[in-house]
């Protein structure tokens, strides 16, 4: 009866004042979208540094002009390094056979590259691909060595795009969350204002405080979910029709994003909606309905 | 005790030390302003002291924690001057909810509701909003509601205070039937009426002090 009671409050309390329950739940579904998106960002990078991280390499070229000794003495130092996993030593012949696969369809570039052009270098893997610096300043200045580049460098660029995505959608899932917030506890308040009569009865009467404020925390908990629910509609549809759709070329040049990964975004989205909105609307009654 | 609300100048009660005893029936008279109602307010635990405690039922109320307070204040029933009704319920729905709000199923409601509202001669009109009910019926509601829990204590601030005599006199004797069985009743007013017919124990209060505490006494 008491759970019937307070559920009937609840229905009752987002219907005589649905225009603000829109308003607070559309407010929410935004932001928890913007939310859910930065997740998915987030995990996404995650990702793809682990995809990418495990293949990559730092290139050393070599200048025309070195030596077979001082190869020979280079291959032994790599090896002997102990920031070194692997290191391969490609001469000019395997670099030519290399940029002939790798431009295999536009044989106008590989004709006017000369097989003796392209420089010897030595492909490296590092234990620990953070530490490319340090492998940059021990051989930088060496005798036969033309230039060092490090592949990371070049993924760093498109992570820090994502990155300043993700702290945009961040920066606006904030903006949103404190409009959220304020449409959450001004219906808490007008909620709690229709009802101070019966509100007055139950203190006089002695109902329990869990029982005078549960309904009000329940309707903005109720809200705050359909809120995420509608937000994680519309990161299923941005799947769909944007990831699938006409970011597909994007998407499949990076990691795609699964399907599993959406989901999960839902339980992190209801758990954030529902709490923040059942805090807010207890602080909220802390002020507005004094014991 | 001693209760000063903020900003005033003067303490609203001032040193004032009362016993009543189980079953015993009290007016507090005494001027407006005098700090009559701030004994009723203090009783509910709705104000605190500054100085001094509130034992009610031998459980010091001054000390106790915001969390016992609803369960303390079962133990007590409130009638007030405007009678304090819910006017989208029906007599029956304004008491049942009483009932309902601190966890009894309804069909405890269906029992024990019907019983009282006929002790308290409102035998059917139970299906009346209060709008449809007179002053005295309402209060009748009121008494009811308070009553339906068998409270220990039934407090009433100047609850005939928007009641012809007539009137007034029907709820004395509805409070007067209440507080024979065993219900100690205490009953804030200025109507000197009702507490020169009822000659009950009177305590005067002036200026938030006790000038007179009289069994039996009459008004001023």
């Amino acid at each position: 009866m008491r759970l019937k009671y307070v559920l009937s409050e609840v229905m009752v309390g987002l219907w005589r004042n649905v225009t603000m329950t829109i308003a607070m739940i559309i407010t929410m579904a935004v932001s928890l979208t913007m939310l859910g998106a930065s997740g998915l960002m987030y995990l996404q990078v995650d990702a793809m540094k682990d995809a990418y991280y495990k293949d990559i390499e730092v290139s050393i070229f070599l200048d025309a002009g070195v030596t077979p000794e001082q190869v020979n003495q280079l291959q032994s130092d790599l090896e002997a390094n102990p920031l070194v996993r692997e290191a391969q030593h490609e001469t000019k012949e395997q670099a030519y056979e290399r940029f002939q696969k790798l431009f295999a369809d536009s044989p106008d570039l590989v004709k006017a590259v000369q097989a003796d052009k392209l420089p010897e270098s030595f492909r490296v893997k590092l234990v620990n691909p953070e530490q490319y610096q340090q492998i940059f300043d021990t051989y930088k200045d060496r005798e036969g060595i033309d230039d060092i580049i490090d592949q990371r460098r070049l993924l760093e660029q498109i992570f820090s795009i994502l990155g300043a995505i993700q702290n945009m959608a961040l920066a606006s899932a904030t903006v949103m969350a404190i409009a959220a917030l304020l449409l959450v506890a001004n219906t808490i308040q007008v909620a709690a204002y229709s009802k101070r009569r019966e509100v007055a009865v139950m203190k006089l009467v002695g109902a329990s405080n869990w029982f005078i404020q549960a309904p009000f925390v329940l309707e903005a908990v109720v809200a705050g979910l359909l809120g995420a629910i509608i937000g994680f509609g519309a990161l299923v549809l941005g799947k769909i029709f944007l990831l699938d759709g006409s970011l597909r070329d994007l998407t499949d040049l990076l990691t795609p994003v699964e399907w599993s990964t959406v989901f999960l975004m839902f339980p992190f989205m209801a758990g954030v909606g529902g709490l923040v909105s059942a805090g807010t609307a207890w602080v909220t009654l802390r002020f507005y309905l004094r014991v | 005790m001693t209760k000063t609300y903020p900003k005033a100048s003067r303490p609203s009660l001032d040193s004032v030390s009362v016993s009543i005893e189980k079953g015993e029936f009290v007016f507090f008279i005494g001027p407006s302003g005098s700090g009559k109602s701030t004994i009723i307010k203090l009783l509910l635990h709705e104000v605190t002291p500054n100085k001094g405690r509130v034992v009610v039922n031998q459980k010091d109320v001054t000390s106790m924690r915001s969390w016992k307070i609803p369960n303390f204040r079962r133990s007590i029933g409130c009638v007030f001057q405007d009678f304090r009704l819910l006017p989208n319920r029906t007599a029956y729905e304004n008491v049942a909810f009483a009932l309902e709000v601190i966890g009894k199923t309804k069909a405890v409601a269906r029992r024990v509701v019907p019983e009282v509202l006929e002790l308290v001669g409102l035998g059917g009109k139970e299906h009346r909003y209060p709008h449809e009910l007179s002053g005295g019926e309402q209060q009748r509601v009121a008494v009811a509601r308070a009553f339906v829990n068998r409270p220990l204590i039934l407090l009433a601030d100047e609850p005939t205070g928007n009641l012809d005599p007539d009137t007034s006199i029907e709820i004395m004797r509805l409070l007067d039937r209440i507080n024979r069985t065993g219900t100690t009743v205490v009953m804030v007013t200025h109507d000197s009426n009702i507490v020169n017919q009822m000659r009950r124990r009177v305590i005067e209060i002036e200026s938030g002090r006790i000038v007179r505490d009289q069994a039996r006494g009459v008004y001023g």
